[in-house]
């Protein structure tokens, strides 16, 4: 098989970066209008949902996982309490949603910034904790978060065990045709019936809406991310996670470094939080347990530790993996009784020892192997220095 | 008085089940630094067979105990050779994730076999109060779990002293290499760690859920671990001893100063938390620990 091979400056590199970036956006485009509430994939007569509401939370764990990838994938200190933070987030837009009537977007005022001083809080114990201790620090802090929720001095903003329950839609604006889009792609002959049947519903032009909006949200912050990551702070703390104690040599505040990263962190956390309950509708405090961090986790490594797009995929992992395991209910050979229960939990606990095993990189390193066989790219080739006037 | 004295007698038979299960995460810590998030799961799992093989097959219970003890034993050693020993023991990232896998795995099966509704375990001990102590009782069920550890710890001190495998792993323990240089197998003695550990998280859960006031259900160790975690913390990850006071004293918190303080009962995870991160700031080395010495 040939390769091609691309240079990087030259105009052929330019075309296959914006072919990447457009196909992308017609993913999502088609996502939206495709999968709307009725798309499902039917294997074995079992019906795998792909509903938009899923992506939708997918992206959700996204951001949180971005989050993760700056503390733990680029500066090296494994937090396991991504929870904790994307809960909090979680929680207060939805207390001034429902109570104060703010605006979804306008919370990310007070949530980020609110998170991100926490996160800056739990950072400094991290300067004395390293490694194991502070995994298990922070998987305390996110085991506490539920019975945080349920104090009777929170019970006013929380709303206790019954959840806080948020009716504010993001609904579209007037002069958005998503109808008029839905309809066009209907007539498309051939894959026209793909997407769905007449007008869309009310709730279905919210759905579309709150996943636009949401992909814009998450899209923003990879690229502020991706920014951070290839700037100079972006290099001290992936000098930290190599070495610290050469990094603090080369005159990097392993402090300053730290704090801050696990402040992004929290912050990235905290907007991943805000989407899920836009999305969802109610913050429950079940669903925030410690489980959920080590969920992150598991989207961290599975999508591969240290990437940007790793936190796509693993986002979408522990979005979908755990929904169709347990909508698995006929396998052949397997008896329904063992088809029943927390299914998801166990693919996702064997899935990450497995990949250990074969794929330390995670899925995105094996994208990329298979990638590199198809697509090389060079860089670009360094102007060669002018014949040096030596001085005699 | 005699609440205050009641409540010290429930701090101190929580504290035991914490106690033996930081004796757990003690005994694969002192090998090789790691902490087995999955220490909990594999507890509650063989909680389980405990209660499978003393309900579904009739055997005694302190059979089924014992029985119970030896199956998790060898599940564990079969966990370390195929899971764990393959990894660089220093490189602890890879092994957290698997450990993180395990807890994921073993929970998932635990419930998807046994279910989540919670199962009455047989008594292990006599019920009833043994004494009354000025208006406080002391009932059997605490006695017998401070027995216990006391036994368990007894056990495991002639283990490690007075055995050549013992020996072996106190050498491990304490230098790796060296050991190795000097014909120890490694690997088997990391895997007798583990087995050891298992054995005793079992015995941990058993002990736990024979109190008449709790029951066996997959979730049983999930804030568990987070308790034992911090009685080990306390006592010194790599000291025993540090390991049974740790736990009684985290058990103490949890029954005397969370109430006292006027802390709500939901917080007595939270109070575990602050001990943990209050021993880990000031005191990495717990109690009774071994400083480490990080060379460059």
């Amino acid at each position: 098989m040939g390769k091609f091979q691309l240079t990087k400056g030259t105009s052929a590199y330019t075309i296959y970066k914006w072919a990447g970036i457009v196909l992308l956006l017609l993913i999502v485009f088609i996502a939206a209008f495709a999968f709307n509430d009725t798309g499902k994939i039917s294997v074995l007569d079992n019906d795998y949902k792909i509903g938009l509401t899923r992506i939708t939370k997918a992206i959700s764990f996204m951001v949180a996982i971005l989050g993760l990838q700056v503390v733990a994938g680029f500066t090296g200190q494994l937090s396991l309490g991504q929870g904790f933070f994307f809960g909090t987030g979680a929680y207060m837009s939805a207390y001034l949603v429902a109570d104060h009537q703010w605006p979804w977007f306008l919370t990310l005022v007070v949530v980020v910034p609110a998170c991100f001083v926490m996160g800056l809080l739990f950072g400094i114990p991290a300067l004395k904790i390293k490694g194991l201790y502070l995994a298990l620090v922070t998987l305390g802090l996110a085991a506490i978060f539920p019975s945080l929720i349920l104090l009777d001095v929170l019970e006013p903003y929380t709303n206790g065990a019954a959840g806080k329950i948020v009716d504010s839609d993001l609904l579209p604006p007037e002069w958005m045709p998503l109808d008029g889009i839905s309809t066009g792609l209907q007539r498309i002959p051939l894959v026209g019936r793909y997407f769905g049947d007449g007008d869309l519903s009310n709730k279905q032009e919210q759905r579309i809406w709150t996943f636009f909006l949401m992909a814009i949200l998450a899209a923003i912050c990879f690229k502020m991310v991706s920014n951070l990551v290839s700037s100079r702070p972006g290099r001290a703390i992936r000098a930290v996670r190599d070495n610290e104690t050469s990094a603090a040599v080369n005159g990097i505040g392993l402090s300053y470094h730290k704090t801050m990263s696990f402040g992004v962190a929290s912050a990235l956390g905290g907007v991943g939080g805000m989407i899920y309950v836009a999305e969802l509708g109610i913050a429950s405090q079940g669903d925030f347990t410690q489980l959920l961090s080590i969920l992150f986790i598991v989207g961290l490594v599975v999508g591969g530790v240290g990437t940007l797009s790793g936190a796509v995929i693993g986002g979408l992992v522990i979005a979908f993996v755990p929904e169709w395991a347990s909508s698995t209910q006929n396998l052949p050979g397997v008896p329904e009784r063992w088809l029943d229960g927390p299914t998801g939990g166990f693919i996702l606990g064997i899935g990450l020892i497995v990949l250990t095993f074969v794929l330390p990189g995670g899925i995105i390193s094996g994208v990329r192997k298979l990638k590199a066989r198809v697509v090389q790219v060079l860089p670009a080739p360094i102007p060669l220095p002018e014949a040096a006037s030596v001085e005699t | 008085m005699d609440l205050f004295l009641q409540r010290i007698f429930d701090g101190l038979s929580n504290g035991a089940t914490y106690a033996l299960l930081a004796m757990a995460l003690v005994m694969i810590f002192k090998a090789t630094t790691l902490i087995n998030f999955a220490q909990g799961e594999f507890a509650m799992f063989g909680g389980f067979i405990v209660l499978v093989l003393a309900t579904e097959q009739g055997i005694p219970m302190w059979g089924a105990v014992v029985l119970g003890m030896l199956i998790s034993a060898v599940l564990a050693a079969v966990i370390e050779r195929t899971l764990i020993r393959p990894f660089d023991p220093a490189d602890h990232l890879p092994l957290v994730i698997i450990t993180l896998g395990l807890f994921l795995a073993i929970n998932a099966i635990a419930g998807i076999v046994w279910r989540f509704d919670p199962r009455a375990f047989p008594e292990l001990f006599p019920s009833g109060k043994a004494f009354n102590i000025a208006g406080a009782t002391l009932s059997w069920y605490t006695i017998f779990t401070l027995i216990t550890i006391l036994v368990v710890a007894g056990g495991l001190t002639l283990l490690l002293n007075k055995t050549k495998i013992g020996l072996a792993f106190r050498a491990v323990s304490s230098n790796l290499e060296s050991s190795e240089l000097a014909g120890i197998k490694v690997g088997p003695t990391l895997q007798f760690g583990w087995a050891i550990a298992a054995a005793v998280g079992t015995l941990g859960v058993a002990v736990f859920v024979a109190s008449p006031f709790r029951q066996l259900e997959p979730q049983v160790m999930v804030t568990g671990l987070i308790f034992a975690v911090s009685a080990a913390a306390l006592g010194g990850l790599d000291s025993l001893g540090g390991a049974i006071l740790g736990g009684l004293a985290i058990g103490l918190v949890q029954s005397i100063a969370v109430p006292y303080l006027g802390v709500p009962t939901e917080l007595s995870l939270l109070a575990a938390v602050v001990v943990l991160l209050l021993v880990l700031l000031f005191k990495p080395s717990g109690l009774f620990g071994t400083p480490q010495v990080e060379r460059v």
